[in-house]
């Protein structure tokens, strides 16, 4: 390792004309995230999870004995069975999602970053942007991918899958986008909270204790506002993105008593933009204002 | 141009900076002196942004640093060698960092030969030497070719090889026309370095100035005396201003009063002396004596400072 004295041959240095812009911010947040072996780990064991679980529960819907069942029935078995494992996509994503910023807290990086964009926010959105899109984007082709194995499999079980049914895409894109808004809850749990074990627990807890807890809540307290309440937390609203709903009846087991709230899947994209509004507002306001 | 005007920063009840206000001019390397916790590395996070002041401001080059449409070619900073995701390679770090400002791989490649990082520049930075770490952030801060370059301890951890590329890095910047500002514990090492020193204690200036301003003021008068009468000499000199310091068995140093002084008292009472010497003290010591009421954290017990600090007593029964 040795170093060379610098030898630029001239008294003042020419002005460098780049500027900070926005896009290239978000260049180098897509440069961050691809560079670090945790994000490759997380994604890969996320297809692994959606596909492989996906791929059981076709092999196994026999069960369901679906031969004379309606084809919306079977339609509804085949979102199932793409969607099955989403719910582990979810924890992938909020462990991925809280460990992108704070593994920046946690090293340091973090004041390499807001040195270079000293108004902090818009390194913090290209985060959550970047993000958001690559989990969409790697858990849609996951689901697709699953959606396409399972087509080959499930025929085999009596039921056939009908790619032309709009509200089977409805529940993969649904589903994709269920697992983006809970990495993006959990990445504002992690700009708030800082710390990464703090965040992970925080994004489990909110993911796979929260709906028990307050399923708990409902056997106590048999009041409507309670299931609204269950409705509205962000892994049951989530849960409704790709519900398939055949007749009212939903794929989904939730109860829900006369006067509850039943999210359809544009009020649960809706509840689920209010909650990444109001948390990541939250964290944009603590990180403008604390000392890094 | 770096400008801090009453610049205050409290942590609790702790005042970490107390209304400090300085000027860091383009052109020369200033140092940054002070002992541990007087302030200096809170001072350079607050110049970019990462501390937000109590009260007072700091500019550069007359605006807020965030205020800047290319903060990356407005100021260079390495703080901590630590400001870096361990995970990732030096060259995807720099990378990553200069692509907000549209800067390529080219620049970062330049600033990679210029740190002497090639080898290493595409390990990942959790296995670097807290010296490849310093190199690593002093390429960080080169990396927008910045008219303000801020390095808190750049040659910590260094090889002795790295401490005079560092300094031939400052002066380099500095003849340049850019603004240098570092800090440095290395007393010996600010001497070859700076032109210019802003010297803290407690959060507070204490000295602003050139560098060998720093040095005379601090110094004060100081002479060595060499008497086979040593002990009488002292006694004709005793004076609530004069400290006496015994350096051997007929050899005293004396602080508060003029080689001349001492030279006409001694002819006047016919004692002899073999040597009268004024004292140049190093920065070290001139530092030492600026800051040795505002140091934080003392060894315990032993002896601080310099060996003519002027609150140094004479030892009992040393002068003989």
């Amino acid at each position: 390792m040795t170093a060379t004295t610098p030898t630029r041959h001239r008294d003042r240095p020419a002005r460098p004309t780049s500027k900070l812009t926005f896009g290239g911010v978000l260049r180098s947040e897509v440069i961050k995230l691809r560079t670090l072996r945790s994000t490759w780990w997380c994604l890969a064991i996320m297809v692994v999870i959606i596909v492989g679980f996906g791929a059981l529960f076709a092999l196994s819907a026999g069960l369901f004995q679906a031969g004379e069942a309606s084809t919306e029935q079977q339609q509804q078995i085949v979102a199932q069975s793409v969607s099955v494992g989403v719910v582990f996509g979810q924890l992938v994503a909020s462990i991925l999602g809280a460990l992108v910023i704070t593994g920046e807290f946690g090293t340091g990086m973090i004041r390499s970053t807001f040195a270079t964009v000293p108004k902090r926010l818009p390194a913090v959105v290209a985060k959550l942007v970047v993000v958001a899109l690559t989990l969409f984007v790697v858990s849609l082709v996951a689901l697709v991918l699953t959606l396409l194995i399972n087509s080959a499999i499930l025929p085999s079980n009596d039921i056939t899958v009908d790619f032309g049914d709009g509200a089977l895409w409805r529940s993969v894109v649904g589903a994709a986008a269920s697992i983006a808004f809970i990495g993006m809850i959990a990445f504002s749990l992690g700009a708030i909270i800082r710390n990464g074990a703090g965040a992970i627990a925080a994004s489990v807890g909110l993911v796979f204790v929260l709906p028990i807890i307050v399923q708990i809540f409902t056997a106590f307290v048999d009041a409507a506002w309670v299931y609204t309440l269950a409705e509205i937390i962000p892994p049951n609203a989530a849960a409704r993105l790709y519900d398939y709903v055949v007749s009212g009846q939903s794929a989904m087991a939730l109860p829900s008593p006369d006067g509850a709230l039943v999210l359809e899947p544009w009020s649960a994209l809706l509840v689920l933009v209010g909650w990444v509004v109001v948390l990541f507002g939250l964290a944009l306001a603590l990180v403008k204002r604390r000392d890094v | 141009m770096i400008e801090a005007r009453n610049l205050t920063k409290i942590y609790g009840d702790k005042r970490a900076l107390d209304d400090a206000t300085f000027t860091v001019r383009p052109g020369l390397v200033t140092g940054f002196l002070g002992p541990n916790g007087a302030g200096k590395s809170t001072t350079m996070r607050m110049i970019v942004g990462l501390d937000r002041p109590t009260s007072g401001s700091v500019t550069v080059n007359g605006k807020r640093f965030a205020d800047h449409a290319a903060p990356l070619h407005e100021v260079g900073v390495l703080l901590d060698a630590k400001a870096v995701h361990t995970g990732r390679s030096a060259h995807d770090h720099l990378l990553a960092m200069g692509a907000t400002h549209g800067i390529g791989k080219k620049r970062v490649d330049e600033v990679i030969a210029l740190t002497g990082l090639e080898s290493v520049a595409k390990k990942r930075v959790g296995g670097f030497s807290l010296g490849m770490g310093q190199r690593l952030g002093i390429a960080a801060a080169l990396l927008g070719d910045p008219a303000t370059v801020i390095l808190d301890e750049p040659v910590n951890g260094l090889d002795p090889e790295g401490v005079v590329w560092v300094r031939t890095l400052a002066r380099f910047l500095a003849s340049e026309g850019r603004t240098v500002f570092l800090s440095s514990h290395l007393m010996s090492e600010m001497a070859q370095t700076a032109d210019h020193l802003i010297v803290l204690g407690r959060g507070k200036v204490l000295a602003d100035s050139p560098i060998s301003d720093v040095i005379s003021q601090a110094s004060g008068d100081a002479v060595r005396v060499r008497s086979p009468h040593a002990d009488h000499l002292v006694s004709l000199l005793q004076g609530p201003d004069v400290a006496v310091t015994a350096v051997e068995p007929g050899v005293v140093e004396l602080r508060g009063i003029t080689a001349e002084r001492v030279g006409d008292l001694a002819a006047s009472s016919g004692v002899v002396l073999h040597e009268l010497t004024p004292l140049v003290r190093s920065l070290e010591d001139a530092y030492m004596t600026l800051t040795q009421d505002s140091v934080e954290y003392h060894a315990g017990g032993a002896a601080r400072g310099s060996h003519v600090a002027p609150d140094t007593q004479t030892p009992q029964g040393a002068t003989r």
